[in-house]
């Protein structure tokens, strides 16, 4: 640890505060961490409450001028609705200089100069924001018809993945696969971005199923065909005609997706077989690696100290009770890292040897009853909707309200770290909350199949 | 929760449902619950439909609830089960007796069915037609216990044969009409043809054993989509589903309602009634209304002003007719909360206690969880022509309030084909009449078998009559 005592360090640059030991970052006497924690929270209320307007509005509604303690930060934490608050129509009308405006009251930065005026495409308009400014919005898979966006930095996820690295490599870099496209702004691509360049090195240690790029666009459109199919409503939709020209792009990278999987898993093992290796991705998509390897007589692929770190759990029936295992034998590992990650938090709370996942220092959590949203006490071990305040934000606010029903244990863990933590097999999600708006790969199949289904209907 | 079947009160042996009451275990019950020979029914086929009536009528004043044990009991548990909260259930529960009144009861019958149809053969052009019940599953919904009474007399003026699944928001509305039937008739035909057991919706094991063409013909299954979408599965020829399924209503006024103070006031009081009365329980319940203000700065403020109204009106229903919610649904409160990140398109009026609110958008856009409105939470969606919002509708918008009522007309031929099935006078959508079609069908009509028995007399017709070359276009009888 630094001899300087700096809340903002231990808050934004976690590494270099706690010299580069993840082993310190996770046992800190708890009372200790709790007072830079709120050293720290208290500092990033002071510089954005003025300044992130939606923050403004809300610490003033509640009268909240300062936080006397963690739980005053609570009534400010952000629902996950704000990140989606625009109206519709700002999308598919085109409207992105005033999507940029709605933006700018949700981050420090200043938006005024970020003319967006006259773009066609949600993915031009992340370019343009990519740009222009620090920031790195992070959208949503937009299974529900909404998309949601929200406003991280490149700081951030380069910070992360430098941490990460200390997990995984500290030594060397390593091939980083990652079984998707190569590009995109989904919430898990801006982490895989991040991981390919931290742990990679060069592009050529970037391995991806596709070498494109996961179109928000798209992601957008196949969302908004399900919602209005479901409201009986599908005729009404109207397909921008830039996405209709790009109907062949679509329908190759719909084929990587599905048959391309085979013939991933045969490259990775005759161009990586052997080798150390880590990857990130989603239950299901690991699963589908597995299966598709074991189609073709694959089995352990890979150096037996590789570390895949599987995110995102299963809803209930979708996976086999042991796909982990064909994970497993697939890739030749004997453990699976796994991560406990959400696209409104920059962070991964890896899963300790006693299968708990612990929560980054730079994370304060709640648990909020599920009801009423007040805060459940901080001791024993509680059940309820998970919240952060991600104090690793400072060009917005970092206070979040998630969708997760999770169980966790406030105190020490035996495997010595002292950061609270959330039981493996008890993270689900409340009904309704947040919906299936998350960020997975087979939401990314089904998109496509869907828009050029929809596109080959709408193009006939 | 005890069943009812065939006349019969079933208590013993419970078993715990995941809904968090006992009740008989359903699978035990199977062997009495259906009605496997259809002769069966001739029984209730015989009766006199003035009997019915007779019947009907004396169940009513049965159902008075100052002097029916079983209701008070029913009406004493079900808050704890119920998404109403109790004033409003009880009032709910003074409502039952008029649904059996003979006036009533009648009216279904003329107008929704025919009543000399239902006591014989009625002759017509030829052929004769007569209305036999059929054997039927009733899914019903719980979030007004009126439903359950309106069950009881459709299939009773039907004379089908009904087995009600009672829904787990209102296991005990129905097991409570149906008691106190036994004990007012117990041999009567119609009692050993009504039956009401709880189980859960989905539980195959049971299901399949019951739904069979062999033993029920129709399922009338009301509420959610997932009650409508398992009960599918059981679908084949012989078993028929009539589907009421979970439907949405809306709200337009014209800009007659913002000329002047006083009809400001007034409709902003009658779009409270829809919004508010029976707690935004119904599928009849208003949500988005969309309102002719125009959108420029002068309509946007009239909008808003009349969204404050409109909650204030809210807010002064009387507590029998609304309360708020028992639970206000957290995933609504966030998404109003995240509200306040778009105050450029978004004004949120009331919300903070969970007593309901007023969103009036800022643009001709509702809120894109309008889906979700409840609690007494509705969308206030300025407009400057009102046949802009006739375009927002579809399949599963089931009422229209409508404003003034001149209004009705212009938009009547128009919003059905967008989808809409009622539209009603601003202030009265709430108002459920038995007699009228509902969700642009006749359920009590289609709970009918309709048969027919044709005559022919070979010396004035040959049986090849109608495929000779000069067969006229219409071959029965001229009047």
């Amino acid at each position: 640890m630094t001899g300087e005592h700096d809340p903002l360090t231990f808050a934004g640059n976690p590494v270099e505060y706690f010299n580069g030991s993840r082993l310190a970052m996770h046992t800190l006497p708890r009372g200790e961490l709790e007072r830079l924690q709120l050293e720290a929270a208290r500092l990033r209320f002071a510089a954005l409450r003025d300044r992130v307007p939606v923050l403004t509005t809300m610490a003033e509604e509640q009268g909240i001028t300062e936080l006397r303690g963690l739980d005053d930060a609570a009534p400010l934490l952000f629902p996950h609705t704000v990140y989606k608050s625009y109206p519709a129509s700002l999308l598919t009308d085109n409207r992105f200089d005033r999507l940029t405006r709605w933006l700018a009251r949700l981050t420090t930065v200043d938006l005024s100069e970020v003319d967006a005026r006259g773009l066609g495409s949600i993915d031009a308009w992340l370019d343009l924001v990519d740009e222009r400014t620090p920031l790195r919005l992070a959208h949503s898979s937009g299974t529900t018809g909404t998309m949601s966006f929200l406003p991280h930095t490149a700081v951030q996820y380069d910070r992360l993945y430098e941490m990460v690295r200390l997990d995984v490599t500290p030594d060397a870099d390593v091939d980083v696969v990652w079984p998707s496209f190569r590009t995109g702004r989904s919430g898990i691509a801006r982490h895989a971005t991040a991981m390919g360049q931290q742990l990679g090195g060069s592009p050529d240690r970037f391995h991806t199923l596709h070498d494109g790029h996961l179109s928000a666009d798209v992601m957008h459109l196949a969302g908004r065909l399900r919602a209005a199919a479901a409201r009986g409503e599908l005729d009404r939709v109207r397909v921008p005609a830039n996405l209709a020209e790009r109907r062949a792009e679509f329908e190759d990278a719909l084929d990587a997706t599905g048959r391309g999987m085979g013939e991933f898993v045969q490259r990775l093992a005759d161009t990586l077989g052997g080798r150390r290796i880590a990857s990130l991705s989603t239950w299901d998509v690991f699963h589908g690696m597995a299966e598709a390897g074991s189609g073709r007589g694959l089995r352990g692929v890979f150096a037996p100290d590789s570390v895949l770190l599987p995110g995102g759990g299963s809803k209930a029936g979708a996976l086999p009770e042991d796909w982990d295992r064909g994970v497993m034998a697939f890739a030749g590992v004997d453990r699976l890292a796994y991560v406990y990650a959400m696209v409104e938090v920059i962070a991964l709370n890896m899963l300790c040897q006693d299968n708990a996942y612990h929560v980054e220092p730079w994370l304060v959590l709640y648990l909020l009853d599920p009801d009423t949203g007040r805060v459940l006490p901080r001791r024993g071990t509680v059940t309820g909707r998970a919240a952060f305040l991600d104090l690793s934000a400072d060009l917005f606010w970092g206070g979040f309200v998630s969708g997760d029903r999770v169980t966790a244990t406030w105190e020490p863990c035996p495997c010595g770290r002292t950061t609270p933590r959330l039981h493996h097999g008890t993270v689900g999600r409340f009904g309704g909350a947040g919906g299936d708006d998350k960020i997975t790969c087979a939401a990314t199949a089904s998109a496509l199949t869907e828009t050029l289904e929809f596109l080959n209907g709408a193009l006939v | 929760m005890p069943a009812v079947v065939r006349g019969r009160v079933h208590e013993a042996d419970p078993v715990e449902f995941p809904a968090g009451f006992h009740g008989p275990d359903p699978v035990g019950l199977l062997p009495v619950l259906p009605l496997r020979d259809p002769v069966a029914l001739s029984d209730l086929q015989s009766v006199p439909f003035a009997e019915v009536v007779d019947l009907l009528a004396e169940l009513g004043g049965q159902l008075a609830l100052s002097r029916n044990d079983f209701l008070q009991e029913a009406l004493s548990l079900l808050p704890e089960f119920s998404d109403l909260t109790a004033d409003v259930l009880r009032s709910t529960y003074l409502q039952l007796p008029g649904l059996f009144a003979p006036e009533a009861v009648w009216a279904l019958a003329e107008r929704a069915i025919g009543a000399e149809f239902l006591d014989g053969w009625v002759s017509s052009g030829g052929a004769a037609v007569r209305a036999f019940g059929a054997r039927a599953v009733h899914v019903i919904a719980g979030n007004n216990p009126i439903i359950a009474a309106i069950t009881v007399v459709r299939s009773a003026v039907t004379r089908g044969d009904a087995i009600i699944k009672a829904p787990a928001n209102d296991p005990v509305t129905a097991p409570a009409i149906l008691r106190t039937l036994v004990e007012l008739a117990p041999e009567h035909p119609l009692t050993r043809h009504l039956s009401v057991l709880y189980w859960k919706g989905g539980d195959t094991g049971f299901e399949r054993g019951l739904y069979h063409p062999a033993q029920v013909e129709k399922v009338v299954a009301w509420g959610g989509f997932g009650s409508v979408q398992h009960v599918t599965q059981y679908l084949r020829p012989g078993l028929e589903l009539i589907a009421l399924d979970p439907k949405l209503s809306a709200t337009v006024i014209g800009p007659e309602a913002f000329a002047s103070e006083a009809a400001l006031r007034e409709t902003a009081r009658l779009a409270a009634a829809d919004v508010g009365v029976l707690n935004q329980e119904g599928c009849f319940n208003a949500r988005v209304i969309y309102a002719a203000t125009g959108t420029d700065e002068a309509g946007l403020a009239t909008a808003l002003r009349w969204g404050a109204m409109l909650h204030e009106e809210v807010q002064r229903l009387p507590a029998a007719l609304s309360t708020p919610a028992r639970r206000f649904d957290p995933e609504l409160r966030e998404n109003l909360r995240g509200l306040a990140a778009a105050p450029d398109w978004y004004r949120v009026v009331g919300g903070r206690g969970g007593e309901g609110a007023v969103v009036v958008s800022l643009s001709a856009e509702p809120v894109d969880f309008r889906d979700a409105l409840s609690g007494r939470v509705a969308n206030v969606v300025p407009i400057d022509d009102p046949a802009e919002a006739v375009r927002a509708m579809n399949s599963y918008t089931q009422t229209v309030g409508v404003y003034p009522d001149s209004l009705k007309r212009v938009l009547r031929d128009t919003a059905p084909l967008y989808g809409v099935q009622r539209l009603v006078s601003l202030g009265y959508a709430t108002h459920f009449r038995p007699e009228v079609p509902q969700d642009g069908m006749e359920p009590t009509r289609r709970m009918i078998k309709w048969i027919t028995d044709e005559s022919y007399d070979p010396a004035s017709t040959h049986p090849f009559a109608h495929l000779a070359p000069d067969a006229p276009a219409w071959a029965g009888e001229v009047r």
